[in-house]
């Protein structure tokens, strides 16, 4: 079992609920997303790993399990070709669970027209491996769900 | 062994949309396909974690392969999904 932590603060929902199929078809991967707060901050590792892709916009933690979460600061967030976003950590970073990845703006992000809603997305992962989904308001570092291990 | 060069000529590259698709589409197969960047090693083109990974950018070659029945109709699919702009 692994207990996928909340990147941002927010309110956690539903990935079906994200505008993009992508995500809200689950063509990724099962998980969740979060609806970050409007105010300048960072976003977490939400699993202890290595950080095998870091875009500004994006990145992937790898556990030692092999198990890979990508966590995405919003939708459509590629286009800005890293402009509002900080990389704290190098790709390759080891990581701990809760370790800041990337600062950002979610409330930059809403002023230029784009969604600043974050999918959490456990990736290769069967839909019924994601359980324990978090619900309403959560801190960065809460759990956001718990990724099961293969019957 | 069937394969087939392919340049990547989505502006965001082989991520999120277009890796999720060609991904999804690789899935669908029962043969084994791999997908490599390049010269590169070959990884699991089933595996979203993989293609992610292996970070294509626009105006890569990636080289996707697999072998057995039905393996030249899946890549003909695979590398138009990969192509596209």
């Amino acid at each position: 079992m692994t207990t996928v932590l909340a990147p941002v603060a927010g309110v956690a929902v539903r990935l079906d609920s994200v505008p993009d199929p992508v995500f809200s078809e689950g063509l990724v991967g099962p998980g969740m997303a979060i609806e970050p707060d409007r105010a300048p901050g960072r976003a977490f590792s939400p699993i202890a790993g290595t950080i095998v892709k870091l875009h500004p916009h994006a990145f992937v933690v790898v556990g030692d399990d092999g198990r890979g979460v990508l966590v995405h600061l919003g939708i459509d967030t590629v286009q800005l070709r890293g402009e509002g976003f900080e990389l704290l950590v190098v790709e390759g970073a080891r990581v701990s669970a809760g370790q800041p990845v990337v600062a950002w703006d979610p409330a930059g992000i809403e002023a230029g027209g784009r969604r600043p809603i974050c999918p959490v997305v456990a990736l290769d992962a069967t839909a019924g491996a994601v359980t324990g989904l978090a619900e309403g308001v959560v801190d960065a570092g809460d759990r956001l769900f718990e990724w099961r291990d293969p019957a | 062994m069937a394969e087939r060069h392919v340049t990547v000529t989505s502006e965001v590259g082989l991520h999120a949309r277009p890796a999720a698709t060609f991904v999804q589409a690789a899935t669908k197969a029962s043969l084994d396909v791999t997908i490599a960047k390049g010269a590169g090693s070959p990884v699991n083109a089933k595996s979203i974690l993989s293609v992610l990974a292996l970070d294509v950018r626009r105006g890569d070659v990636v080289v996707i392969r697999a072998e057995g029945e039905g393996a030249e109709e899946l890549l003909d699919r695979l590398a138009g999904i990969a192509s596209a702009p």
